[in-house]
């Protein structure tokens, strides 16, 4: 596309500003390549990682929170700000509003919801011990699923989830990404 | 939010956007073809969730984006040459009631001719089958109306 990017600008921070954009996304260059990240009125409500189609996941947010979705860095620049100064080590976790509207099961929602409630930069749980905090003991492979279609990695930090067997276990974004997280985290804190 | 599955709006903005700048620029000239454009993708903006299909979207950018062309002429004219109050500033419900309203002035012909692009978004030699005409004639009717309608535009 060739339209002038102050045409654009202009366009999507005109939506924002009517409150007509359901969603505003970005692409944000990081040392684990570059994310997807969307954001709607109450918070961000996806993040993507370079593997994943970006039409196929614009398209599930658009069906989950509706199709006036724009792109805008300027609109997102606290947000991009916030997540740059995580991967430099100067923020433990991005204290970033999230918005889990595309997590349809209840009980996904509250095992993320507790996920980054309780479990901090620097520490990692077990999906068994993560099924205990949520009173579901038995339920350690439902965290797992909750943890696997998480919608928002890194900013609900499914990647300090680990399996009781040892290891890193696998990730959504691969597992070298996962190390490379945990990675960061254990200097940053 | 709506019922229909439509594709993420900038999608459509990253896929037409290009055309619909030369559309606006040749409805409007160079020098307002870009507020032109921007203008209509508001516009199209606020009244994408109210669509109910999701069929032929790029004919329907090319209808709101000839809307505003229209409308942007009529202001501009206003500010010229009166103190006339500008209308009130009410979005039309429906864009093909809009469009509609505007090619009225037509003959048929070049109606009929402006509904097969930018209803039925046909390409020319669609237009040309369903016209009985060759193509070059189809893409003579679709421009000579579209200029008709630029001067009528300047001159209302």
């Amino acid at each position: 596309m060739t339209l002038p990017a102050h045409l654009l600008d202009a366009l999507a921070s005109a939506a924002v500003r009517e409150g007509i954009a359901d969603a505003v996304y970005t692409h944000l260059p990081t040392p684990i390549g570059t994310l997807l990240v969307v954001q709607g009125q109450r918070g961000i409500l996806r993040v993507g990682f370079p593997e994943e189609p970006e039409d196929r996941l614009l398209a599930q947010v658009a069906a989950g929170v509706g199709p006036r979705i724009v792109a805008s860095d300027r609109e997102l620049a606290a947000t991009r700000d916030a997540l740059s100064a995580y991967f430099e080590g100067d923020d433990e976790t991005p204290a970033l509003p999230v918005d889990l509207a595309l997590v349809r099961s209840p009980f996904r929602r509250s095992a993320l919801e507790t996920l980054r409630a309780e479990i901090h930069a620097g520490d990692v749980v077990t999906y068994g011990k993560l099924a205990d905090r949520l009173g579901r003991p038995r339920a350690a492979r439902a965290v797992g699923s909750a943890c696997a279609t998480n919608p928002v990695p890194i900013v609900v930090p499914c990647h300090r989830v680990v399996p009781g067997s040892g290891g890193v276990g696998s990730y959504a974004g691969g597992p070298d990404r996962k190390r490379a997280l945990l990675a960061l985290e254990a200097r940053t804190r | 939010m709506s019922t229909v599955a439509l594709p993420p709006f900038w999608s459509l903005v990253e896929a037409h956007g290009d055309e619909l700048l030369v559309h606006a620029r040749r409805m409007a000239g160079d020098a307002h073809g870009e507020d032109v454009l921007q203008d209509a993708l508001l516009r199209a903006l606020r009244a994408y969730p109210s669509l109910r299909h999701a069929d032929h979207l790029r004919a329907w950018l090319y209808r709101v984006t000839t809307t505003t062309a229209l409308d942007h002429h009529r202001a501009r004219k206003r500010e010229v040459l009166t103190d006339e109050p500008p209308a009130p500033a009410t979005e039309p419900e429906h864009y093909d009631d809009a469009f509609e309203s505007i090619i009225r002035v037509l003959p048929d012909t070049a109606q009929t001719a402006l509904r097969l692009r930018f209803v039925e978004d046909l390409d020319y030699d669609g237009i040309a089958r369903r016209l009985g005409c060759s193509v070059v004639a189809a893409r003579q009717r679709v421009s000579t109306a579209i200029r008709t309608l630029r001067n009528q535009g300047i001159a209302a």
